[in-house]
């Protein structure tokens, strides 16, 4: 009934899904490779590891790579948000503005010390080089906190209050610092470092799986599968903390999550599994109790139900399934790169020595890939687990799209689907030539071997 | 103008408005020349140069317009508002620009047959001509004052599409175009000497065809909003008008005569006067006529948060971002063999 009062609104959604959904995939690098590739960098000067400063200086040619795709894709959104959505923004934009002014500050920074740490290689002195990149970690989390800000604000708003006149009274702080910002943002932040770390992780996964077992390939693998595999039980952590507190700050959220259509004590936790209209779930492994303990501690916790909200403040049928699913396989691959990082340090610490498992790298390889669905599907739980609102219990989805019509809508999303997929097959045939090229220097003789960073895209010319 | 903080944070914006600008618009401007190079050997030089200019700087400068839009729907949300419900013909088409502009510059380092790469260098030298083109065509809409703060326009059309919208974009184009050249004949001198004439001869073309563009869009402003164009001339536009016709012309003599020196400075401070002349000219209102600075300006503490990142962007990324540009220009960022 909505689609019909409001044309340009399923478009809208859609497009505005479809490039956050590319963008977020840039993120875990975008952020926290130059915090594993410093590591590396730091142990080549203090080691006198020449090695490791050669893989170093690869991931920085990534890093810079990313960096520019992910310029772009953001630079996008930043203009979606007044092509789609212009009465939001007009509305509650100096709130929503705020984090997006400070991540503005974080993205400058970045983007001049990125260009200045890849330049750098070959002309600054190694330890002055080092320094530098040393202010692109903090540059990367102030972006990722003033991103979190803003997403928190839509979540939990606060820090606003409507003057008589209509005006918008701000109190920084509390708009900044919002009740959802305290998970969100651990969450998110532990998931970046962790993804970043499994990912690059698993290209010396798939390298040790093909009979690469040299200096390079452990020091690859181990760097930043040690971080990831110490961060994935935090994660755990962190994760049930949100969403616990997911119970008193979104409640419809956390129903939809768990497919709760009523209220009730002992509430099961369904595992998988579609809810219909009216509430019945099929397919699911219905776990007794479990979410009322998981909440509360107790089997008599009262979980509130999808049914106590009005049908127009909730998650529709198709929206609560999505959020539940996108949430069981964010659980599920969670906990199971907790298990493979139980293996890791199992090893580590009882044999002294890296796995030397088939198994264990087939696992490896694809937890960079399990990583970036996980965290594709912890997006759409607190994307699509927030509808209909666009804030929260403050204004509607469809009361903030555009007047533009849909087809306008349509044809930008056609467009911009075509420049994403040229963009990222663009992004692909870099990054494995790059690859190509890096394997074949290794097997040549060393001397007369290229800079990395030489004849990259934004890269140092030849 | 009183410093209230609504009109420094209106400052603000300008600024960034202003610094986009002048430095996208250098790099537009040689997106430009690569586009009109030619395919033969001298075409296949001056494309290397534009290359091995842009490559570092290209990044950073797309951060000042992310940072202009922030800064615009933070502190004045109701002008983002009526700005997008407006114009989004003409963002949509700009942003279109922007992304295949940035894709294909990055696709002609990994086009590996000359086809590929013929290819990537057209729809690179197409997008870096229409990028500039609709933002500006944007600022010429907004200040022909057909933009209204009343939800949408009867036609979206009738307000994209006027004499002042079309030449704001023209002068966009040929302005980045100047400032393209100015700064190639800089980069020129440093790693291609042999092309210094070449970028020498198309600077001083550049600046022919930016005065001339600058009067019909006079013109244009005369015919559609000749209080605009008042306004233009008196304090304190004013002083921003006269810089930009004296420092045009001026930095063009320099070039001209063979003076290697100040060029580059006057280049930058023509185009940012031009953007400048604009802002005072329309101020206090952002939408001409129908929305002031003060009725659109956020509450105080939101636009306090705006200036102190501001504050800080200079502070902080001023000096970071002057650290890069002499490394860059001092060529210490590279290797002495290449």
């Amino acid at each position: 009934m909505l689609l019909d009062a409001e044309p340009a609104l399923l478009p809208s959604r859609i497009l505005m899904a479809f490039t956050l959904g590319s963008h977020i995939l840039l993120v875990p690098l975008g952020v926290a490779l130059p915090t594993f590739t410093l590591i590396m960098e730091g142990i080549g000067i203090f080691r006198k590891d020449a090695t490791a400063i050669k893989i170093a200086r690869r991931w920085s040619v990534v890093m810079a790579v990313q960096f520019a795709v992910g310029a772009v894709t953001g630079t996008i959104l930043s203009f979606e948000f007044g092509i789609l959505w212009p009465k939001m923004l007009g509305r509650y934009g100096a709130a929503f503005g705020l984090g997006f002014s400070i991540e503005g500050l974080g993205f400058f920074l970045e983007a001049i010390f990125i260009s200045i740490y890849l330049y750098g290689w070959r002309r600054l002195p190694p330890r002055l080089h080092f320094l530098a990149g040393l202010a692109l970690p903090p540059a990367g989390l102030l972006g990722a906190f003033g991103v979190l800000a803003a997403n928190s604000w839509m979540n939990t708003p606060g820090g606003v209050t409507i003057e008589p006149n209509g005006a918008l009274d701000i109190d920084v702080w509390a708009a900044l610092f919002t009740r959802a910002l305290t998970y969100e943002f651990w969450h998110f932040t532990v998931a970046i470092y962790l993804t970043a770390g499994f990912v690059v992780a698993s290209i010396y996964a798939v390298a040790w799986l093909r009979g690469r077992r040299d200096h390079y390939q452990r020091l690859g693998f181990a760097v930043p599968f040690t971080v990831a595999a110490a961060l994935a039980p935090v994660e755990v952590l962190v994760g049930d903390l949100s969403a616990r507190a997911l119970t008193t700050d979104q409640p419809a959220k956390f129903a939809a999550m768990e497919v709760t259509w009523r209220t009730q004590a002992y509430n099961p936790e369904v595992i998988g599994g579609l809810m219909d209209p009216s509430g019945n779930v099929h397919l699911g492994i219905p776990v007794p109790w479990l979410d009322s303990l998981l909440v509360g501690y107790s089997p008599t916790t009262v979980i509130r139900g999808l049914s106590s909200f009005a049908a127009d403040a909730r998650p529709s049928t198709v929206e609560a399934n999505l959020t539940h699913l996108a949430f069981d396989l964010m659980v599920g691959l969670g906990t199971a790169a907790a298990l493979l990082t139980v293996w890791y340090f199992w090893t580590l610490i009882r044999r002294h020595r890296l796995p030397d498992s088939r198994w264990f790298y087939r696992m490896a390889a694809l937890a960079g890939v399990g990583a970036y669905i996980s965290v594709e599907a912890g997006w759409v739980t607190t994307e699509v687990g927030r509808q209909p609102w666009i804030v929260y219990g403050a204004m509607r989805v469809s009361d903030a799209v555009t007047n533009a019509p849909a087809t306008f809508v349509w044809t930008l999303l056609a467009t911009l689907v075509v420049v994403y997929a040229v963009i990222a097959a663009f992004f692909v045939t870099l990054l494995l030539r790059l690859a190509a090229r890096w394997r074949r220097e290794d097997l040549a003789t060393a001397g007369g071997v290229e800079a990395p960073e030489e004849g990259v895209p934004y890269g140092p010319p030849r | 103008m009183s410093l209230s903080i609504p009109n420094l944070a209106a400052g603000t914006l300008l600024l960034a408005v202003t610094a986009y600008s002048v430095a996208g618009g250098v790099d537009f401007g040689a997106g430009i020349w690569d586009l009109i190079a030619g395919a033969g050997e001298r075409g296949r030089r001056a494309r290397e140069l534009i290359d091995h200019a842009m490559a570092p700087v290209w990044e950073v400068n797309n951060v000042w317009l992310a940072f202009a839009i922030v800064v615009c729907w933070t502190a004045f949300p109701p002008l983002f508002q009526a700005a997008f419900l407006n114009l989004y013909p003409l963002f949509t088409l700009a942003l279109i620009g922007l992304i295949l502009r940035g894709a294909f510059f990055a696709f002609r380092h990994i086009a590996e047959n000359p086809r590929e790469h013929r290819a990537a260098d057209l729809v690179f030298g197409i997008s870096s001509v229409l990028t500039p083109f609709f933002f500006a065509a944007c600022l010429g809409a907004i200040a022909s004052g057909r933009v209204t703060t009343a939800g949408p326009p009867p036609s979206v059309w009738e307000v994209c599409i006027s004499p002042m919208s079309i030449s704001f974009g023209l002068v966009s184009v040929a302005a980045t175009a100047w400032s393209g050249a100015m700064f190639l004949v800089g980069d020129a001198r440093r790693a291609a000497p042999d092309l210094v004439d070449y970028f020498r001869g198309r600077a001083l073309w550049a600046t022919g065809i930016l005065i001339a563009v600058g009067t019909v869009a006079l013109a244009a402003i005369l015919f559609e909003r000749p209080q605009l164009l008042a306004a233009m001339f008196t304090t304190p536009a004013l002083a921003f008008v006269l810089a930009v016709m004296v420092l045009t012309p001026a930095a063009a003599i320099l070039i001209w005569r063979g003076i290697f020196r100040w060029y580059r400075l006057l280049t930058v401070a023509g185009v940012g006067s031009l953007v400048v002349a604009w802002g005072f000219a329309q101020a206090p209102y952002l939408l001409p006529g129908r929305l002031t600075i003060d009725q659109a300006a956020s509450s105080q503490p939101a636009l306090i948060l705006v200036l102190a990142v501001a504050a800080a962007v200079v502070l902080v990324v001023g000096p970071a971002f002057g650290l890069l540009v002499y490394l860059d220009q001092r060529t210490a960022l590279e290797s002495p063999e290449s």
